[in-house]
């Protein structure tokens, strides 16, 4: 592929990795660190376009991931956990939030292991079948299914089993 | 699957990014051109420093006394490339080099640099790896004593070792160039299909 081709090919296929990689890091890390793993993932996509699927969004994603993970391993990190602990446990509102669903949801996920509960915001919030999921994580297809598939169940479980508590008041751990 | 459904729109409601607005489109042509220019970008600023490094490490590297294979990188820093076994290894038709993982920061390759420092360069295919040594065979030698097969000992991975997927893979081919025994790395030795390798070595050599 020549160059002209190879810079045809990135610019059309950029904004739609753009979007979703955004998206994917805005879901998972603070602002400031999205846009350097952001920048560095389009950069290893645009280095190894010819390795790119066609089904480019998990591949992407699971660039994303490593970088992310690179990223998160950096000097800054302690700092920008503590930016992110604040941002996705912020103090427990207890105005009127969107329901109290959400908060029993949000204390299942955490009672997940983290990689049950990766897989299912991949499903949930990336949109991804068993197939892309797998390309996500590096795992085959059939083993994404299974996890996928015991991830849905243990999250069902969780919330019935604390559905009591949460019917007194306050279900957090 | 209309349980699954349900959990799913449940989880879909809880996410973090559906306030997230959509990059504008200045924003998305920025992060493309970047990108795509950033291969030299990225490479061009920490110059100094990194040169600083990777000339200690090689002065290191040929000051010290004999050389077992695995030693490798200067005490302080990551930067140095590599160390090769000059001894005995490097009689006749194979020569033996190493690679080491180190990470640096580096400008931006230029030919003339590279046909300054390589004092051995070859393009060659990845025949073995064993145990993190990897043989290639010799297609083309641009400098320095003809070889039938060199010897690579591998020692880690990372993009600014070597173009391409940052470490010798079976079957691939590659241009790699040397000095002093240690090869060069930041854009100076990769894949022979990386971007820009070869037009590099057909200018310095």
């Amino acid at each position: 592929m020549n160059v002209d081709s190879r810079r045809a090919r990135f610019e059309t296929l950029a904004p739609a990795v753009i979007d979703a990689v955004r998206r994917y890091l805005a879901r998972r890390t603070d602002p400031a660190t999205a846009d350097d793993v952001l920048s560095e993932t389009l950069l290893i996509c645009w280095r190894r376009l010819d390795e790119m699927p066609a089904e480019h969004l998990p591949w992407a994603y699971g660039v994303a991931r490593l970088c992310l993970a690179n990223a998160e391993r950096g000097q800054r990190r302690q700092f920008r956990l503590l930016a992110r602990i604040s941002r996705l446990d912020p103090p427990p509102q207890i105005v009127d939030g969107p329901g109290p669903a959400d908060d029993d949801l949000a204390a299942a996920l955490r009672r997940l292991r983290p990689e049950e509960a990766e897989i299912l915001r991949l499903w949930a919030w990336e949109d991804l079948a068993p197939a892309g999921i797998a390309v996500v994580l590096g795992i085959t297809a059939n083993a994404a299914s299974i996890r996928l598939h015991r991830a849905k169940e243990k999250l069902r479980k969780t919330m019935t089993a604390s559905g009591h508590e949460e019917s007194t008041e306050g279900s957090r751990p | 699957m209309t349980d699954d459904d349900d959990l799913r729109a449940r989880l879909r409601r809880t996410d973090p990014a559906a306030s997230l607005e959509p990059a504008s489109p200045a924003q998305v042509a920025r992060l493309v051109e970047e990108a795509m220019s950033r291969n030299t970008r990225r490479w061009a600023l920490p110059v100094a420093a990194a040169l600083v490094l990777i000339a200690g490490g090689a002065a290191w590297a040929v000051t010290r006394p004999s050389t077992p294979i695995n030693p490798v990188a200067a005490p302080t820093t990551t930067a140095s490339a590599a160390v090769v076994s000059p001894g005995p290894a490097a009689s006749a038709a194979v020569v033996s080099l190493t690679a080491s993982g180190a990470q640096a920061k580096c400008r931006a390759p230029e030919p003339q640099r590279l046909a300054e420092s390589a004092d051995f360069a070859f393009e060659g295919t990845v025949e073995t790896i064993e145990n993190g040594q990897v043989t290639l065979s010799v297609t083309r030698v641009f400098r320095g004593r003809p070889a039938d097969r060199v010897t690579v000992a591998q020692e880690g991975e990372t993009s600014e070792t070597m173009l391409g997927s940052g470490k010798f893979e079976k079957g691939t081919d590659y241009l790699v160039s040397a000095a002093d025994g240690s090869i060069l790395i930041c854009g100076y030795s990769g894949e022979a299909d990386a971007i820009g390798l070869r037009e590099l070595y057909e200018k310095a050599f």
